[in-house]
């Protein structure tokens, strides 16, 4: 049950070959069906009758972190995500969705995380923001979350994090596309943090992603402002609360995660982060809006040997870049690719670096 | 171009699924092309009961009178109903005409620009927006609502909900299952003409200020022996 709005944006592929060379799983396996032309073309097969959605077809449409890299730069101005989004849907409607996926799915009703734990906890009180740490950071990186209310702290913010802080849905999103069981998701978190009332700063991009740009959508909106940690931390060197440190003479070059890049266009608040960190700032390839993804927690949880590739994939990019230092701010992206950190190479969480 | 449902009519649609909540069924009902069917068939997953397109060929062109009438038809085959939710207006033609036609015709009352669909132990509670506020009107059914597009969000479909869908299928009606003759559909049953169609540019219109009553006077007796334009 493919909605006529995600077919319209299926069917209309001019085929130009942009998003082939711009996706970063196709990159890395080289596989035509990888391309988002080639999802836009099966579903179209399907739309007319001439092939049916099966479970190979249902593969294909997990094999993308839904990056936007291909809408980006689309000549149509197609969403490839669109449809791919509602064939994911389509695939777990008729029980075709590949079994990680299926796993994953469950432990995400269970637990609110695609790993099925419980996650660490970070409740305290403050009363000037509320800290939304999102299931990333809470379960595979904490190291992340900590420096971030270390880093907070040491600015003299009181920030509050929830007990029991709810999924935002993001999650859930990816692997079903947007159904009643991610609203109910969204709502629960968005009741939460409207209890609370402060502003709320969202460590993981993915999740004010969803948060910002979805909850509207679906009448649940976050009432209070939603800040991205990287804005507000710019904002609090802007404002010397965070004091930049002396220059260490390192070479570094920061990675844009992809919703950062492409939903907030922010890119200036993880550049003076580096900064204020003491790096020699240099760019790598496929910067700013143009970010290549290295993966995201949710792809690399179903299909890890892939995601593996494009994290080493990303890791290329940064090595031509003959900087030393991978510098990021986004969870997703530090559990990616330490996995693969190069000889001589680091990967550094900025919000560490700042402490 | 894909079909899209109208924003006011997803907001018609909530609305009558929140009434559902309460108590009741809801069927969603359509005229247009066949291709229609498809996202019908999407709605049966987010609770709607039963689903039904009208459409045929013969209907073809047809102006709000003539769909009023194919509606109508409709409404008194597939009836009774206790309340008919239409989006206020098309995305296309945006004449917001369906909703007090179909009363009308069915001689039941309308109230339009709705932006709240309740229900107590009294009756049906609407809220209505007027350009000095909000009305507040207690019904009695059966009527017709017009809904404004920005009062409900359609909700999300669920995953069980969609599996059951699929079992389910939209209804088509035709002409002859309505009971309507050739010339009461389409372009034939239809009381307007679109002769024309052109794209009007701001800024052609040739307006001058006036100042007091006897220019206005000197520029209208100018205009009509046909001496404007100066």
């Amino acid at each position: 049950m493919i909605s006529q709005n995600a077919l319209h944006h299926a069917e209309k592929c001019r085929f130009c070959w942009m998003c082939r060379h711009l996706c970063p799983i196709q990159r890395q396996t080289g596989k035509e069906i990888n391309t988002p032309r080639a999802k836009g073309l099966l579903l179209s097969m399907v739309n007319k009758e001439t092939q049916s959605f099966d479970k190979d077809m249902a593969q294909a449409m997990y094999e993308c972190v839904l990056c936007d890299a291909c809408t980006n730069n689309c000549a149509t101005g197609y969403q490839p995500p669109v449809f791919i989004r509602e064939a994911r849907t389509e695939a777990v409607v008729n029980d075709l969705a590949p079994e990680t996926v299926i796993r994953l799915i469950d432990n995400i009703l269970d637990t609110g995380n695609i790993y099925g734990v419980e996650k660490t906890s970070f409740a305290r009180e403050g009363t000037d923001v509320l800290v939304y740490i999102g299931e990333v950071a809470a379960t595979q990186v904490p190291e992340m979350a900590e420096n971030l209310l270390l880093l907070l702290e040491k600015a003299g913010i009181s920030a509050k994090v929830l007990e029991n802080e709810p999924a935002s849905g993001v999650m859930l999103g990816d692997l079903i596309g947007y159904t009643e069981e991610v609203f109910l998701q969204a709502k629960t978190c968005a009741e939460a943090i409207n209890k609370v009332g402060l502003p709320v700063v969202v460590l993981n991009s993915y999740d004010a992603e969803i948060m910002k740009q979805r909850y509207p959508m679906w009448d649940c909106e976050v009432k209070t402002e939603i800040i991205t940690a990287t804005s507000y931390i710019y904002d609090l060197i802007l404002k010397e609360r965070i004091k930049s440190k002396k220059a260490k003479g390192i070479k570094g070059a920061c990675h844009d995660d992809d919703r950062s890049a492409r939903s907030f266009f922010e890119f200036d608040p993880i550049r003076a982060m580096a900064k204020a960190a003491g790096y020699e700032l240099e760019e790598m390839f496929s910067n700013k809006k143009m970010a290549k993804s290295c993966g995201t927690a949710v792809s690399k949880a179903y299909m890890p040997e892939i995601i593996s590739k494009v994290a080493a994939g990303r890791w290329e990019d940064f090595e031509r870049s003959g900087c030393s230092a991978l510098l990021i701010a986004n969870p997703e992206a530090y559990l990616c690719l330490k996995e693969s950190i190069p000889e001589g190479k680091c990967l550094v969480d900025l919000y560490g670096a700042l402490l | 171009m894909s079909l899209r449902l109208n924003i006011s009519d997803e907001a018609a649609l909530e609305a009558g699924l929140r009434l559902k909540a309460e108590d009741g069924i809801v069927t969603v009902l359509t005229m247009g092309p066949q291709k229609a069917e498809s996202f019908l068939s999407e709605l049966l997953a987010l609770g709607v009961d039963e689903a039904v397109l009208i459409s045929d060929e013969k209907m073809a062109g047809a102006d709000t009178y003539a769909t009023a009438k194919a509606l109508n038809a409709a409404v008194r085959k597939l009836g009774p109903y206790d309340m008919i939710l239409c989006g206020r207006r098309a995305l296309d033609g945006e004449t917001g005409q369906i909703p007090g036609r179909l009363a009308s015709s069915l001689g039941w009352a309308c109230v339009s620009n709705v932006e709240e669909v309740g229900i107590d132990n009294e009756g049906i509670v609407l809220h209505r927006r007027t350009e000095d506020g909000i009305e507040v009107l207690r019904c009695v059914p059966p009527l017709v609502v017009s809904v404004c597009e920005y009062s409900y969000k359609l909700r999300l479909p669920g995953i069980q909900a969609m599996r059951q869908a699929k079992k389910k299928q939209a209804k088509v009606l035709n002409a002859s299952d309505l009971n309507l003759a050739a010339e009461e559909c389409g372009l034939s049953g239809s009381l307007t003409r679109v002769t024309e169609m052109r794209a009007i540019f701001p800024g052609l219109r040739n307006c001058k200020k006036l100042s007091d009553c006897k220019e206005l006077a000197m520029v209208i007796q100018a205009e009509i022996r046909g001496t404007g334009n100066e």
